[in-house]
């Protein structure tokens, strides 16, 4: 007998404190965690999961955006919507709204939310890129205990992440960055809206008094199977001017850090490629916006 | 025939209301699924897993034990003819021994509701013995490759068409160009999935609401299938939401009726969209090796090609789509040497059908770069080249086919030279970076109106006006989107003499409206607009009799419009309603049916036989695009679009139509592909299969040339298909000029575009 | 798996409906309510067919469980007239002859009225972003934009 086409039906709990809903999750092995819903339903209406309840934390004020003396703190359930107008995170962490403005569409946007995307752990995850330019770190707590994990630790494989089953992932941290920080994102896909990524690409460079590099991230998604940051690419620029054949070199460079597959999208030598490309392309727009400022604009 | 400048044109030509428009607007339009009825059970459809397998085990009883099952049906349960008909009968509607593509529909099941459904399809026990299949036309077309049916060819068709002397033709040439260029499968991805809603009415009369293009074709094919005659079936037609072909032949209308003339409950069936990817009809994938002999002045000597098509394991509208590529394969030009030669090949790949264009976008891609890089080779202009070789009125295709009016050529081209400023555009950027080129590229089309020369191509209209002058028309022309209900009206309006807001259209219903034939192959504007023509004669004769009797003036001097008579132009104060009341108290005619045939004999001036000629349409594209040398990625940045529809009558709809055309045809360009291996489909979603989006559309021109047409009703020839054609050609050869290399295969993704890059 | 009870406003009024929780608003307002405007399209969140306004903001109902809508205040298509007074958008998208099959239309008169109630003067980019996620397959979405800048400047 087969079971391709009866889906498992599934209670709903939306728990008005966080402790109930911690020990629902403890309780329940079946459950999963719902926010925006557009990578749940369609998983469970695929049937590529099968929980027994989902859990809605949605009454926890788990939305928000809110700066602190070091960092910024955005609520796992804030949406792509409202990333996007955050004049915070416009001003701070540009690349994080970017990328916002590119997933999906607007319906999409208004109801998926960070910790969503982060969770559901696709490669081509749209907010991953920039949270790992920008060091972020997450919060996941648990019933009785909670622990922080770095980003660019956090995915372990394509959908997997180092998040338990018992865990909620409560928000994300961002560190403010050194003052002479510029960052981009670019996003490839096969049309220009409602688009699984390519290959993406976001860059996070400081420069210091000499404009030489003091900081440089370089995070890629869509090119292996978790989102990654090219290292060695990374480490090239430190120390060095930003001239377009230091460019060039880092760029070279990280397409040597990815592995691609080839799938429905694209071909892994056409990401491979691509990658020296956007690299390339982030790292110049990244110069002329600190050239710019340096000028006075 | 009636021509549109013999009347008062108030409302051709004009932007009328769209038939349905209010309700839709306002979210009142049903549509298949919004019809409820009481007591509806739902039909699922079980699909094979398997594009090539025998069923060595099929037991579907533990299905129909389970609680909220109503029906779970197989092959043995089909009281008439287990099959589709198309034009054969090859296609199972419910397999009994083999499953020859992934879409091969084994059972059906009507429950209560959709989980009870769901769970009787999981209980049904099939078995599969995997066959080995045959996935690459070309491998299929060998001697030794697996056979799709037993004892059969694959090479399921075979046609060969050849006009003058094609080795002298080549000999004469100074420069002859050879290629191969490939398209791919793709899908109409209409918004409402197939859908169906079917009952018993209290006096046994089967009544199915379908989504269909062809009422009165479905209902033949219910009847048979249920062994009951087809005037106790009544198909009915509500809002449908998108076609383009894929609704043509019956999808799963006749297992609807089966379940609710079995259950005797009302069955309602939607598929999914991922079940509408896997099943339903595709368009035609064609390799065409393309042969172009031309003198050093740029004038074709010979064009020999030969078009491979896979149609899947059954055959349904593929000879006729091949037969379309084979005739219109040498584009609007004057051929006089020709041979060209079509395959229609069996697999076990998705099966094809019709969809928009019908055979003729594939061509236009290959016919249409062969003379863009003739134009190259020889220093010619793309557009002088074409201007050279185009056909004009009398010009005659190498099948034979005359073109009587082909103003259309020089007129499309024309116009589209004065939108996209032609001869200016050595003033465009053509690096506007570093890593971007401009380009632009023209694209020429040739269509037909109709099912083709010869071909018999008819529909029935009627027309009733009461006293107070509203009228109720009738046909079963089929509305999909493509604004014919409106156009319908609009040419009763104009022939009755009142506003098209007095013409109330009756939802095609085969038991009340007459039999219009499908809406397909650019024909219901045409054929059903001339139907509703000879419907509104009697009529309108009747209400100028009465007016020639009251007023005393000579019936020829009167005329009616909006409502009102007129006489030489100047309005009388009598209505048209008023003229209604007297002609119905004298018992004059205020009903009549028109028919109109297409290949009606005796009609016409010998040289204007309609079997030997067909109303062909034209239009020239023209793109222009922004290519990124280091990522491949193309923008449509301009397009501009003209077309040749005789007369265009309503405005609105007509512009609506070339705008999506324009768009589905830059998806098949550049987006869109079914990807299928070893006859299993991979993307059977949205997310997957990728149609453009707002994002995505160029900033578009559309314009139009009149010529009208003297046979077509106010002068007009079929619209809906053409626009999509020639857009390929305009992209690719856009994307040559942009980057000096060319694509020959579909779609041009970014990976196409670098590859050919490296190659150069 | 027990129902629960869903209390909402729905173009203005209130209504209560028993369903079980893993139903979506897509299935509640088109079965349980006859708010047939709201179209299935493809059930992912790929086509916008079935786009309703929730809270202010446009969504995929397809994807939004029913239980998530509780309290919500959703506007469908048809409750876009008042008083039987055909709202700007409504007008304009006739004379510009913004629909064919209309299977689409109502999800993306629900986007563009959204953005209106956001962006009462948008440019012709913002409401093509708008309804970036409403799939039309009739239009090639260009009378679409002009019918709603029309709207806007009438």
């Amino acid at each position: 007998m087969d079971s391709a086409h009866t889906r498992l039906h599934f209670d709903y709990n939306a728990p008005q404190s966080l402790e109930a809903g911690l020990l629902a999750l403890r309780k329940s092995p079946g459950a999963a965690i719902i926010a925006g819903g557009t990578d749940l339903l369609p998983s469970w209406r695929g049937g590529l999961i099968h929980p027994t309840l989902v859990i809605d934390f949605k009454h926890l004020g788990l939305s928000y955006i809110k700066a602190e003396v070091n960092r910024v703190r955005i609520g796992a359930y804030t949406t792509h919507s409202q990333m996007m107008v955050s004049e915070l995170l416009t001003g701070y962490f540009p690349a994080l709204p970017e990328a916002c403005r590119q997933i999906a569409a607007p319906p999409i946007r208004n109801r998926g939310t960070l910790g969503g995307n982060l969770v559901n752990a696709s490669p081509a995850a749209d907010t991953a890129p920039p949270l790992m330019a920008y060091d972020a770190e997450l919060v996941l707590v648990k019933d009785g205990s909670q622990r922080v994990v770095p980003l660019d630790k956090f995915f372990i494989g394509p959908g997997e992440t180092l998040k338990q089953p018992d865990e909620l992932l409560a928000e994300v941290y961002i560190p403010f960055c050194e003052p002479n920080t510029a960052s981009k994102f670019i996003k490839m896909g096969n049309r220009r809206a409602m688009a699984i990524a390519v290959a993406s690409v976001a860059v996070r460079i400081s420069l210091g008094k000499a404009e030489e590099v003091l900081e440089a991230r370089i995070a890629l998604g869509s090119v292996a199977p978790t989102p990654i940051r090219a290292r060695e690419a990374e480490s090239l620029l430190v120390g060095e001017k930003l001239s377009e054949d230091v460019i060039s070199a880092a760029a070279y460079m990280a397409q040597g850090e990815v592995a691609p597959i080839s799938d429905i999208r694209a071909s892994k030598e056409y990401r491979s490629r691509m990658v020296e490309v956007l690299v390339k392309r982030s790292l110049l727009a990244a110069r002329t916006e600190l050239k710019e400022r340096m000028t006075g604009e | 025939m009636i021509k549109g400048s013999e009347l008062g044109t108030s409302i051709i030509g004009k932007n009328a209301t769209a038939i349905g428009g209010l309700e839709i607007i306002k979210g009142q339009a049903r549509y298949c699924a919004d019809l409820k009825i009481p007591g509806t059970l739902i039909g699922k459809l079980l699909y094979s897993k398997s594009p090539s397998a025998q069923v060595t085990k099929l037991d579907v009883s533990h299905a129909r034990n389970l609680p909220g099952v109503a029906a779970v049906l197989t092959y043995k349960d089909v009281p008439g003819k287990n099959s589709y008909l198309y034009v054969y009968d090859d296609q199972p509607l419910l397999v009994s021994d083999i499953v020859r593509y992934q879409g091969d529909i084994i059972a059906a099941v009507a429950a209560e509701d959709e989980d009870a459904a769901l769970s009787a399809l999981d209980a049904i026990e099939v078995e599969y013995e995997l066959l080995p299949g045959v996935f690459d036309p070309v491998e299929a077309m060998k001697p030794d490759s697996p056979r799709v049916w037993p004892g059969k060819d694959n090479i399921t068709a075979h046609i060969v068409e050849e006009h003058g002397d094609i080795r002298a033709g080549f000999d004469q040439a100074d420069i002859i160009i050879d290629n191969t260029y490939t398209t791919q499968r793709v899908e109409h991805a209409f918004l409402e999935t197939e859908s169906a809603l079917a009952y018993a009415d209290h006096d046994g009369t089967l009544i199915v609401y379908s989504s269909t293009q062809s009422p009165h074709s479905d209902r033949k094919q219910i009847a048979r299938a249920l062994a009951i005659p087809e005037n106790q079936v009544r198909v009915m037609v509500p809002f449908v939401g998108g076609a383009f072909g894929g609704k043509m032949e019956a999808t799963i209308q006749i297992h609807a009726a089966l379940l609710a003339y079995k259950t005797k409950r009302p069955v309602r069936i939607q598929r999914t969209r991922e079940e509408s990817i896997l099943t339903h009809v595709k368009r035609h994938p064609m390799t065409i090796h393309y042969r172009t002999g031309a003198t050093k002045e740029g004038l074709l000597t010979a064009v020999k090609f030969e078009v491979i098509s896979d149609t899947g394991p059954y055959i349904n509208s593929g000879e006729e789509v091949l037969g379309a590529s084979i005739t219109l394969g040498y584009g609007p030009y004057n051929v006089p040497n020709a041979r060209a030669e079509g395959f229609l090949v069996l697999t076990n790949n998705p099966i094809c059908g019709a969809m928009r264009g019908f055979g003729l976008p594939q061509v236009n891609f290959a016919y249409e770069q062969q003379m863009d890089e003739l134009a190259e080779r020889l220093g010619i202009d793309p557009v002088e080249i074409r201007l050279r070789n185009g056909m004009k009125s009398g010009s005659t295709l190498p099948a034979g086919v005359k073109v009587l009016d082909g103003r259309g050529m020089k007129g499309t081209i024309a116009e589209a030279m004065r939108l996209s400023k032609w001869k200016d555009r050595s003033l465009i950027a053509r690096q506007p970076e570093a890593h971007l080129r401009r380009g632009r590229g023209v694209g020429c089309s040739l269509y037909s109106t109709g099912y083709g020369a010869g071909v018999p191509d008819s529909a029935s209209a009627s027309l009733d006006m009461a006293a107070d002058g509203s009228v109720l028309l009738r046909s079963g022309a089929a509305d999909m989107g493509q604004g014919v209900h409106t156009v319908l009206a609009q040419i009763a309006a104009e022939m009755l003499g009142v506003k098209v807001s007095s013409i109330k259209l009756v939802t095609p219903d085969t038991q009340v409206t007459p039999d219009a034939g499908p809406s397909v192959a650019s024909r219901a504007t045409y054929v059903s607009g001339n139907a509703v023509i000879k419907a509104a004669l009697p009529i309108r004769k009747s209400l100028l009799e009465v007016a020639a009797q009251i007023t005393g003036l000579d019936i020829d001097l009167l005329s009616l419009r909006d409502g009102y008579l007129f006489a030489e132009g100047e309005e009388l104060h009598l209505t048209v309603a008023g003229l209604a009341t007297k002609a119905l108290e004298k018992g004059l005619q205020m009903h009549a049916e028109g028919y109109y045939s297409v290949v009606l004999p005796g009609d016409y001036p010998e040289d204007e036989d309609p079997n030997k000629t067909e109303p062909f349409t034209f239009a020239t594209h023209v793109a222009q695009v922004i290519v990124d040398i280091e990522t491949g990625d193309i923008q449509v940045e301009k397009y501009i679009a003209v077309h040749d529809p005789g007369k265009m009558i309503n405005i609105g709809s007509g512009l609506g139509q070339i705008a999506g055309g324009i768009v589905q045809g830059q998806g098949y360009s550049l987006m869109e592909e079914l990807a299928v291996e070893h006859g299993y489909t991979q993307n059977l979603s949205l997310e997957s299969y990728l149609i453009p989006t707002s994002m995505d559309v160029p900033e578009m021109e559309i314009g139009f040339v009149e010529f009208p047409y003297k046979y077509g009703p106010m002068g007009a020839k079929g619209l809906g298909e053409i626009p999509t054609a020639p857009v390929n050609a305009a992209i690719a050869n856009a994307v040559a000029n942009a980057i000096g290399a060319r694509v020959r295969h579909l779609p041009i993704t970014p990976e196409c575009v670098l590859d050919a890059l490296d190659k150069q | 798996m027990n129902k629960i009870d869903l209390t909402f406003t729905v173009n203005g009024g209130v209504r209560t409906v028993a369903t079980k929780p893993h139903r979506t608003l897509l299935n509640v307002l088109r079965e349980d309510l006859d708010l047939i405007s709201v179209k299935e399209g493809c059930s992912q969140g790929d086509c916008g067919a079935c786009v309703v306004i929730m809270d202010g903001f446009a969504v995929n109902s397809c994807l939004v469980l029913a239980p998530q809508a509780q309290g919500s205040e959703i506007i469908t298509l048809e409750g876009l007239a008042q008083n039987g007074e055909l709202h700007p958008l409504q007008k304009m998208f006739i004379e510009k002859w913004a629909f064919q099959c209309g299977y689409c239309t109502p999800g993306i008169l629900m986007s563009c009225y959204a953005l209106l109630l956001h962006n009462p003067v948008p440019t012709p980019d913002e409401v093509k972003d708008a309804i970036s996620g409403n799939l039309c397959r009739c239009t090639g979405y260009q009378a679409i934009i002009d019918a709603v800048m029309a709207a806007v400047a009438s």
